[in-house]
This record gives structure tokens, sequence and C-alpha cells, in this order.
């Protein structure tokens, strides 16, 4: 090949892989586009791009919102000019290994929720699972359509030092962020139309018609359409932004809890012309809050009788109620075992290697070597409650020591990563900035994968903390086939 | 469509609408004020008494200097009256039903909104103001072009239709009775519904040269209250506004009292022949209409807009 770009003056960490250049600077195949771009219009060029996609995405009303922002809540999208590109190939095995994973954890999910046979088979211990808040008794006993509970998976990826890809958690309850994959594309493809037209990059805009499609599938009545609806919180919600936009792309009403009821197990929505019956619901709401008469009584969000109308098999939730119990740090750590269990298959992703504090000898361990570890509670989202052990103070750490030893179970421990970089434009120059990857799965009557997924990426130097939340940015992600 | 989400889309339209037809008012105000003559006795609180019934507490006593009065209708955020409030409005109320406007429609709301923000913060100078004023107006019609141009004619295109129109309705009888009651002395005749004050008021509504097609065109004993309240083709007249809302209002359900508010404001304004009516009695009838317009966003919203009990 003639094409050698090296991406001067930009330089990778040196025990951390980049996306876009190996350790010599030099930019990777599926790079070579963008890093030709680079070197042709320099820091500047990209610089106005970055203003020009600011602009484009505040005309957009790309945003999004943080609770404790009681003045402004709705904010701009933060996305990084330079995109990730990750080679077809690379990928192909990947969204393989995800949806493999995905019909594992449903499979686990149904039995969790009938017959209890890996419990049974002491794969996994009963007390983790049967001891866990997440486990909602109402829903034994059931089986939804196809035997899935969870339809919509946003599974984190991590790459490490080798660029191997490895699952860092999966998110089976309420997974966000999928608005943003598709805007960034958006954007994207309004300043950088050269790019697009040099490249083939893998396209992400069937999603809404992917997903509409497996709600559609979910249907319990033989309708040709079913009716779908979206069920959101309300405006206040910080996932707001991305309920109306699904709901847009897809066609679908957006229902909050008052614009649905049921009468005798039927769900119908409010609608000027009188009530229409609902097939499916896609839920954007914990499903603890979604019926008062079954879960939380105080839930102000929950439709009464809902629980009731799914289980008599009038309506399709999903995900459905009770999936989140496989959305736990500590059953995570069993994922591998569980996708042997039901698949009889080897895992095509790895998990990052993980303690489990239940475990004597593993707390022991984690507990000794604070200083090196990540250690997380099983069962936030959003990076809260996480400590980073190397760069935690004496008193952090001796607290989390105390809240190991008061609730073990509530807690895992793992090596703090190098997590992948990639180029990202910081105060006018390329700097490498640490990124994970979240594609989202969908499983119906089939599976699909998106074309790579939502890349956040942390602003700033050596950080990891990639969440919106927290000051994180994010990347248009290009699955770039660059030919054999 | 939701009952609730018919309820923003409705909202929406009507501030639209009352950005687009205050911007317009305050630059005919001004073209007024430019070359008004001695005798006139229109001055910048005037425009208060169309657009504002809360202006107390943001306009001084007794104060009528024009930024105070521009203040209050472009920049005050927390004045109901103002430009950058309606804005907020209609954004606040697009984005509550962003999942039945198409994409293009939210963009323009959207920038539309970022423009206002931006450039609405100072009541400036009358030269720049002219321009912002002419913008905004510019970008109002911009969000109905593409509305126009890409929306299902639906339950959402008739509610945000009923909505503008009932608001562009009400302004063009506000816009009326305060020029009547300011400009014309009880005795003023035919002739005097002409002069120039009446032209600002054209210039307002973008109907100069409608107006004089319409003077030199249309047989008969007709002015400028007819041309505003009962010509058809002026897409700014009340029975132009009138016929848009009952087109519309027909696809709703619940509509009979909506229908039969809108026959009787049409009976109010065919009772006697406007040009016979002097000052008192076109007071009276304007304001006959204007109660008119109140019962049918009564209507709206008490029968036609309240989801049936299940």
């Amino acid at each position: 090949m003639s094409d050698v770009i090296a991406l001067d003056p930009y330089r990778p960490y040196p025990d951390c892989y980049d996306e876009l250049v190996d350790t010599n600077g030099v930019a990777r195949p599926q790079a070579l586009a963008v890093a030709r771009f680079i070197m042709q219009n320099g820091a500047e060029e990209l610089a106005r791009r970055q203003a020009e996609l600011d602009r484009t995405i505040s005309a957009m009303g790309v945003s999004f919102t943080v609770y404790s922002d009681s003045q402004n809540i709705d904010r701009a999208w933060p996305l990084d000019v330079v995109p990730r590109t990750i080679a077809a190939s690379d990928w192909q095995r990947t969204s393989d290994g995800l949806k493999q994973r995905l019909q594992a954890l449903n499979l686990f999910i149904n039995d969790l929720y009938n017959d209890q046979k890996i419990l049974k088979d002491g794969i996994v211990p009963s007390e983790l699972v049967l001891k866990s808040k997440n486990f909602l008794a109402p829903c034994q006993g059931f089986e939804p359509a196809y035997g899935v509970w969870a339809n919509i998976c946003g599974t984190d990826l991590v790459r490490d030092g080798e660029g191997n890809f490895l699952v860092l958690e999966d998110n089976l309850r309420v997974p966000s962020g999928v608005s943003y994959m598709l805007e960034n594309r958006t954007v994207m493809k309004r300043v950088f139309p050269e790019l697009f037209a040099e490249s083939t990059i893998g396209p992400v805009d069937d999603y809404p018609a992917q997903l509409w499609n497996m709600l559609a599938s979910l249907s319990p009545q033989d309708a040709e359409t079913p009716r779908v609806v979206v069920l959101t919180p309300g405006i206040y919600n910080s996932a707001y932004f991305e309920h109306s936009f699904l709901a847009q792309q897809m066609g679908c009403p957006l229902a909050e809890n008052n614009d649905l009821y049921v009468d005798d197990d039927v769900v119908y929505l409010r609608t000027l012309h009188g009530p229409q019956r609902v097939d499916v619901i896609y839920r954007r709401i914990d499903d603890t809050f979604i019926d008062p008469q079954v879960f939380r009584k105080d839930s102000a969000l929950g439709i009464p009788g809902l629980i009731g109308a799914w289980r008599a098999g009038n309506v399709a939730i999903a995900n459905a109620p009770g999936s989140g119990v496989a959305d736990d740090k500590v059953v995570y750590a069993f994922v591998p075992e569980i996708i042997r269990y039901y698949l009889k298959q080897d895992p095509l992703i790895d998990n990052v290697p993980t303690y489990l504090c239940m475990d004597d000898k593993e707390r022991d361990h984690v507990l000794a070597n604070l200083d090196k570890l990540v250690v997380k509670p099983a069962n936030e989202s959003g990076g809260y409650g996480i400590l980073i052990g190397p760069r935690a103070t004496d008193e952090e750490r001796a607290q989390c020591a105390a809240a190991i030893r008061e609730n073990p179970r509530n807690f895992i421990a793992q090596p703090t990563l190098n997590l992948s970089t990639a180029p990202t434009l910081c105060d006018g120059l390329l700097e490498p900035r640490h990124l994970d990857l979240r594609p989202f799965i969908l499983q119906g009557e089939s599976l699909y994968c998106t074309n790579g997924g939502l890349s956040r990426v942390a602003l700033r130097r050596g950080s990891l903390v990639v969440n919106s939340s927290q000051g994180g940015g994010s990347k248009d992600t290009w699955i770039i086939n660059h030919g054999s | 469509m939701l009952a609730r989400v018919a309820e923003n889309v409705y909202w929406m339209g009507r501030y639209l609408e009352r950005m687009d037809d205050t911007a317009r008012l305050i630059n005919a105000t001004t073209h007024m004020l430019i070359d008004s003559h001695e005798d006139t006795r229109f001055s910048w609180p005037v425009l208060i008494d169309v657009l504002g019934e809360d202006a107390k507490g943001f306009i001084q006593e007794g104060s009528s200097s024009e930024l105070g009065v521009m203040h209050y209708l472009i920049v005050a955020e927390d004045s109901t009256a103002s430009i950058r409030h309606a804005c907020s409005q209609v954004r606040t109320n697009a984005r509550c039903v962003r999942e039945v406007i198409p994409r293009e429609f939210w963009e323009e709301i959207n920038s539309l909104h970022l423009f206002v923000q931006s450039e609405c913060k100072l009541a400036s100078n009358r030269a720049k103001r002219y321009n912002l004023m002419a913008e905004v107006i510019r970008r109002c019609q911009a969000v109905i072009g593409v509305m126009d141009g890409t929306m299902l004619r639906d339950d959402t295109y008739g509610l945000f239709n009923i909505g503008r129109h009932l608001e562009r309705a009400d302004m063009t009888t506000r816009i009326m009775d305060v020029l009547i009651l300011q400009q014309l002395a009880p005795a003023a005749g035919r002739q005097t519904r002409r002069q120039f004050e009446w032209s600002s008021l054209l210039n307002a509504m973008g109907a100069v040269e409608s107006y004089r097609r319409y003077y030199t065109e249309e047989p008969g004993e007709t002015d400028v209250t007819d041309f505003l309240l009962t010509y058809g083709p002026f897409p700014r007249s009340v029975a132009s506004c009138l016929e848009k809302i009952e087109r519309s209002a027909r696809w709703l359900p619940r509509s009979e009292s909506v229908l039969k508010t809108i026959g009787n404001i049409r009976n109010a304004l065919d009772s006697e022949p406007l040009h016979s009516l002097n000052t008192l009695g076109m007071h009276k009838l304007i304001d006959d209409v204007q109660a008119g317009l109140i019962d049918l966003h009564g209507a709206l919203m008490s029968e036609s807009l309240q989801a049936p009990a299940a």
C-alpha cells in the first residue's frame, strides 16, 4: 500500500490502543480518509468544522438534560469533530458476539422467571438472583413473545491495550443514547459531506425502522399495523429528547402515563377521537414505576392495571418488566458461563476480569488492592458511585472498604483498564482521549445490532469517565469497509 | 392524536401567529410615527393597549418612552405580550409535540428560538429594530412555509391552523379597535377611515397593495373596515380566518359548539352594512367579535380538545 499517513504531531498514549493510528502515529487502514483530511486541511480547518458542527447541533435542537441543572433544562449535545473509525472486519465479530450475548441473557431471564434450571444446576448461585431487588416476583411464571424479555439492549464496550473489544456492562432496563448515535451521524453528514463521498461508511439510519419492526413483532394481536406507543415519564426526564425523537422517527404516539388507561385488562390510549387500543408499549420508565397496583405504590408515573393487561397477554411491554434482573454487575460476572450453559458456545466477546466481593477470597483480594482496582456498585448506572482506586484519596478508599464489608453482595471490582483512545479536538489541538462504545441490540422475532453505536469520550485528559452527565462528549462512529 | 398533545399544538399555532403579528405591528407603528402628522394623537402606549393586559409593573406610570414600550413588547421574558415570551412558548409547546411534527418543522422552530434568544435582548434603536422585526417576521413565515410543505393534513395540522387563525382574527380586531378609538372622532365619516392612520394599519398586515386593489375593483360602498372584517379573499380578514378555522374544525370531534360560535360571529358581522356604523357602533361590533372569539376558544378547550370519557 502506498498510503502511509502519519497524523503528526499527534501521538497516542504508549500503553493504550488508539482507534485511528498505530503506536508510531501512522493511520490505521480504516482511518486513512480521515487522516488524509486532517493532514490536508490542518487543525484550523478542524476547529472551523467543529464550530459549524456545534452550530448545527444547536439548530437541530439536539440536547440532553442534567437533573441538577434547574436553570437550563436542555444542554447542547457535545460531539467531537473527529470521527472514530472501526474496521468492518473487527466489527462483524463484535456484532455477532453482542447478538450471542443478548440471546443468552434472554434465555437466562426467561429461565429465572420460570423453571430456574440454571439455579438448580448450580451455575449461578440462587441467592444471587432470588434476593436481588431486581428479581420481580410478579413476573414469575410468565413468558413474553418469543421468550424474550430484554428486547432493547445497550451494551457498553471498551477496548483493551491490544484493541480487543470487552464488555463492560449490559444495560437491559431502559438503555438510552441511540438517538444521539443517529443525530451524530446526521450532523456529520452535513458538516463533512466530502468524507462520506470518499469512504464506505456503514449506515446507522435504519435503526428507527428496525426498532418499530421489532416492537411490532411483539404485538399480541394479528392486526396488520399494530398500535405501538412510546411511554415517557414526561418532558422533565433526562432522556425526554430521545423519547420524543424515537416516537417521531418511528411515527408513534409519545404517551405519558395519563394518556393511557387499562379497562378489563386492555390498554387504551386517550385520543381526541376516543379510546384506541394499544398493542405494544415501548416503555422508557423504570419497571418498578409502571404499575402502582403491583410495584411501587407511590409511583405517579405508572398506569394502574398495566401488569394485569400484560400478564393477560393483551399488551406487550418492551423491555418486559423484570428484565433488569440480568442487568446487575454481579450477574454480569456470570455471563460467560450463562452463554456456555444455554447456547453451548464460547463467548465471542470477553468480559472485563471481575472480582465479586460476595466471594470471601475475591473480597480479600479487592480490599488488599483497592489502590489498583475500580470498584462499582452492582446496581447503579450513569457512572454514579464508582471508586477509581488509583485516583482516589485514602479517605475515599477507606469509605469504600467499609461499604464493601457492610454489603459485599453490592460490589464488584475490576482492574483499571487502559481504555482505547482516539484523537479528539481539545483547545484547537488533537489529543488522545479515552472512549467507550455503546451499540444497541434488538431482539424480538429476530436479532439486530447497530452498525457501531454511540461512542462516548472522556473530554478531560487522562479521565476515564465518559458519561455525558459528568462532562463526557461523543464521537460519530464509522464502521469502515476499506476492502481486503 | 392524544388529547394532551392537541392543546400543545393549538397553543404553538397561537403563539407563532402572535409573534408574527406583534413584530408587524411594531414596525408599522414605527413607520407611522416617522411620518406622523402634528394632529395625530397616536403615541407608543397605544401599542400596550393593543397587545398588553398586564403592562402594569413593566411600564412605569405615565411613562410613554419608546424604549420602555419596546422593552415590554420585545425583550421582557416575563411580559406575556413580548416576542421573546411568545417565542419561548412556541418552542416549549413544540418540544412537547415533537413526535407529531416533521424534523424540518422542528428545526425551523428551534432556530427561530435561538435567533430570538440571542437577538431580542435589548430594546434597540429604530433602524436596528426595523431589521430585527423584519427578520422575526421572515423566520415566522419560514416556519409556516416548512409546515405547509412537509406536514400531513391531519389533526395536528388542523389544530395548528385553528390556533394561528384564531390568534390572527383576534389581533386584527385588536388593532382595529384601538385605532378606531384613538384616531377617529365620533363624527368622522367614510373618508377619514382612509386616512394615513389606516394605511399604517394596513401596512402592519402587509395589506396596503391588496387594499388598493380591493378599493378600486370592488363595487359598492365599502371601506377598510369591510376589507378587514368581511373580505374573504384577504387572508388576515376576520372572515378569512373564520373560514379557515371552520374548515379545520369540521374534522375535529365534538365540534358543534365551535361551528355554532363561528356562525354567531358571522351573524354579528352581517347584521348591518359596516360603512353605516359610526365609531361607537364599530367599537361595539368589534367587541362582539372579540367576545365571539373568546367563546370559540372556550368551546374548543371544553369540548373538542377534551378526550371523551372512557
